[in-house]
């Protein structure tokens, strides 16, 4: 039998413009808190690059982006969000409502929408009332406001999860700070067993009226 | 090398270095193959300052074509860079970077570039030309003092970065990274703190003699450049490597 | 319409027919079913007195962790162990079936020691007859009247016989501590030590490889088999998590009966 066979003859390397670094991210609203975090493993291929880079980015003292997936393009859509910002605190002179980054975040998303951001984005933030707000992102700029998401490498793994606990929740039994955190922990936990990807550390910040507060919790790391 | 002169400012945004005709029009070329290249580069961060180590070697192919090519750039008096990948590419940044110094130098107003500045500005330029499917294809190490701490960041051929403790690049993220990251580990489970500059240079060697062993691009010449709050050196070494365990292995039945 | 079996020129061997189809399929853009992986860390290493063999404890299927606790170093023979990486099944069956040949020879020959060598080259042999497409990397180890040794085998069906060796996709993680550290004088405690390291160094570096360490001692005296000799991995702790009964709504049942028409018993001895 004549089995000829492609065994991959070396060819010139073609370059590939985007890389999977991995990491997720978790976020949960409630009533008058949001809380968004991430692990702390940059990787690519079977190799860790670093296990300390957080992936979660202050945008004002109301509100705060995670992102995963090409940590270049995460890089470069971050520097340009923040000099938006910027330039936006200094034309007005206040900073910008969670809800106006969101369409923002769109904006620069789709702009690339024939080379995409290779990034999953969550915005969390307090919107004017003080009620947590959370925008959920394609990596050309769909958006859309959720309660709760997870995303990254772990997406699928702690989507379920949240839904199987927040799914059904009702304006009468809203979720607690604790409640919401101990999700993102062990929902960080578990996605840490499974996905080669997330691991090390996870980060959270929990954005009240009053501040941002954040932490630090242990994951495996293997 | 040729710096787009008008209206550039030392960081300015769209200012990167760039050569060749435009991207524009650009939907053929999408595969650029590294030529000339180099080999790891190791990082390390010790009390008071950081090490990087690269071997001299540059190949063309699997030939170890130049034996003498130094990569670790020393900047200004607070940042060495080394590179590796294609050796072009680095040394298309290190005019750049070389340019941006002088420039630096004849406002004579006493500031220096800061590492963090130059990593940033790095990255910038290599997410640059990734974007336009022209890539640089090197990896860079950046090593310096940032308002006296130590700083080391990695950048690669896409612009991404990050900075840690402990970097290494090319072969040596799979061979020499876990023994840095175990040297640095140890170390502050025994004593609770950051590595001396002799025990990071001593880690680094021995680094370098394993990669010698086992990464067929890699070379026994080779320089450790260190930089403190007070001192930037590159030192030229050479490794002695032993070969004894040739004679265990007899036949391969 | 029955399959015409006699058609395929069977030799008991695996059969290829459909590979070229296959590939092009492939390339046509079909996505083929991926094989749970062992992206791993084995090593073996001599001492003076022993062969040490290690692997971690982590099978993969693509980025997610198929089980966090399997065991990758195999049962060869009362002196022989062999670690295995590559693709689970493929380690497994030729382990397994080089095991059997072992304890035939050693059936056939009960006064000597079954020869590491023939273990080895069975397995080559084996590897070398399908060019690859058994993907098993293994890591043999063992003793006989001449010695101890260790064999790295190719899944392509090289061989090399060395004093230290590791494979797997954390093998330059391991290969690392090896190249450091490994000197012809260990003691088996020494080599223990450094075999664990290598392991870890695996674990911690590899994103293949994880979870615990195996550990086999294999000594004229006899073989020991430390299954999860380290486990730096736990998981955390988390909160209990209850579902309640009944989440999912029942909307149909139906009931099958069974007519007991006959009841033997047989007496089995004990």
């Amino acid at each position: 039998m004549d089995t000829v066979i492609d065994r991959g003859a070396p060819k010139a390397r073609n370059f590939e413009p985007y890389a999977s670094n991995g990491g997720s991210i978790v976020a949960i609203s409630g009533k008058d808190f949001v809380i968004v975090a991430s692990d702390t493993r940059l990787s690519e291929g079977y190799m860790i690059y670093t296990r300390k880079q957080s992936k979660l980015f202050q945008l004002s003292d109301k509100s705060v982006l995670g992102c995963t997936g090409c940590w270049c393009d995460t890089l470069s859509l971050t520097n340009i969000i923040q000099s938006q910002l910027k330039s936006y605190l200094h034309d007005h002179n206040t900073i910008m409502q969670p809800g106006s980054i969101a369409q923002l975040l769109s904006t620069l998303l789709y702009s690339r929408r024939f080379f995409p951001y290779y990034v999953y984005n969550v915005l969390a933030g307090l919107n004017e009332n003080g009620e947590g707000c959370l925008y959920s992102y394609d990596p050309v700029g769909h958006c859309e406001k959720v309660s709760y998401t997870a995303g990254g490498s772990s997406g699928v793994l702690m989507q379920p999860f949240l839904d199987s606990w927040l799914g059904k929740r009702t304006v009468d039994s809203p979720v607690s700070e604790e409640e919401a955190l101990n999700l993102v922990k062990d929902a960080f936990t578990a996605a840490g067993e499974r996905d080669i990807y997330t691991g090390d550390e996870v980060v959270y910040n929990i954005i009240k009226k009053d501040g941002i507060k954040s932490g630090v919790v242990q994951l495996r790391k293997d | 090398m040729e710096m787009k002169q008008h209206n550039w400012i030392p960081g300015n945004f769209k200012s990167v270095p760039d050569i060749g005709r435009s991207a524009q029009n650009d939907s053929v070329q999408h595969g650029w193959t590294p030529i000339t290249t180099t080999t790891s580069v190791l990082g390390v961060v010790f009390d008071n300052g950081v090490a990087l180590a690269a071997d001299t070697l540059t190949s063309y192919g699997s030939m170890a074509c130049f034996q003498n090519n130094p990569r670790i750039l020393t900047v200004n008096k607070n940042i060495i860079v080394a590179a590796s990948g294609e050796y072009s590419d680095f040394q298309f940044i290190r005019d750049a970077v070389e340019e941006k110094v002088r420039t630096e130098i004849s406002l004579n107003d006493g500031i220096s570039m800061k590492p963090k500045a130059l990593y940033t500005w790095l990255s910038r330029v290599l997410y640059n030309r990734r974007t336009k499917m022209k890539p640089l294809w090197s990896t860079f190490l950046v090593a310096g003092i940032q308002n006296d701490e130590p700083f080391l960041g990695q950048i690669d051929k896409l612009g991404t970065a990050f900075v840690d403790e402990q970097i290494a690049c090319g072969y040596g993220a799979y061979l020499a990274l876990p023994l840095l990251r175990k040297g640095i580990e140890e170390k502050r489970e025994k004593s609770n703190s950051k590595l001396t500059k002799e025990e990071a240079v001593d880690l680094l060697k021995k680094c370098m003699e394993v990669l010698y062993y086992r990464d067929a691009r890699s070379h026994d010449k080779y320089q450790i450049g260190v930089v403190t709050k007070d001192s930037v050196e590159v030192l030229d070494l050479a490794l002695k490597p032993t070969w004894e365990v040739a004679k265990l292995v007899q036949g391969y039945e | 319409m029955a399959l015409n079996y006699s058609s395929i020129d069977d030799d008991g061997a695996f059969s290829f027919r459909n590979l070229e189809r296959n590939s092009k399929l492939e390339k046509m853009g079909l996505k083929m079913p991926s094989f749970r992986k062992t992206g791993t860390t084995i090593v073996g290493v001599t001492t003076r007195d022993c062969v040490i063999l290690a692997a971690d404890t982590r099978a993969t299927s693509d980025t997610i962790v198929m089980e966090k606790n399997c065991e990758k170093i195999h049962y060869i023979g009362k002196y022989m162990h062999c670690c295995g990486a590559g693709t689970a099944a493929d380690t497994m069956q030729v382990t397994r079936m080089v095991s059997a040949n072992v304890s035939l020879q050693a059936f056939k020959f009960p006064d000597e020691m079954v020869p590491v060598v023939f273990a080895a080259r069975s397995l080559r042999q084996y590897l070398f007859k399908y060019m690859g497409y058994v993907s098993a990397a293994l890591i043999l180890g063992g003793i006989d009247d001449n010695g101890s040794h260790l064999y790295s085998i190719y899944p392509h069906g090289s061989i090399d016989k060395l004093p230290y060796i590791s494979m797997g996709s954390g093998s330059m993680a391991a290969i690392s501590e090896l190249e450091s550290r490994w000197n012809e004088n260990l003691t088996e405690e020494e080599g223990m030590k450094l075999a664990c390291d290598a392991i870890l160094a695996g674990v911690f570096n590899d994103l293949g490889s994880g979870s615990n360490v195996d550990l086999c001692i294999i000594k004229r005296d006899g073989t020991r088999m430390l299954r999860n000799y380290l486990t730096p991995n736990k998981k955390p702790a988390t909160s209990k998590y209850i579902y309640p009964a009944g989440l999912t709504k029942v909307l149909a049942k139906s009931e099958i009966k069974f007519q007991i028409t006959e009841e033997t018993v047989m007496e089995v001895d004990a």
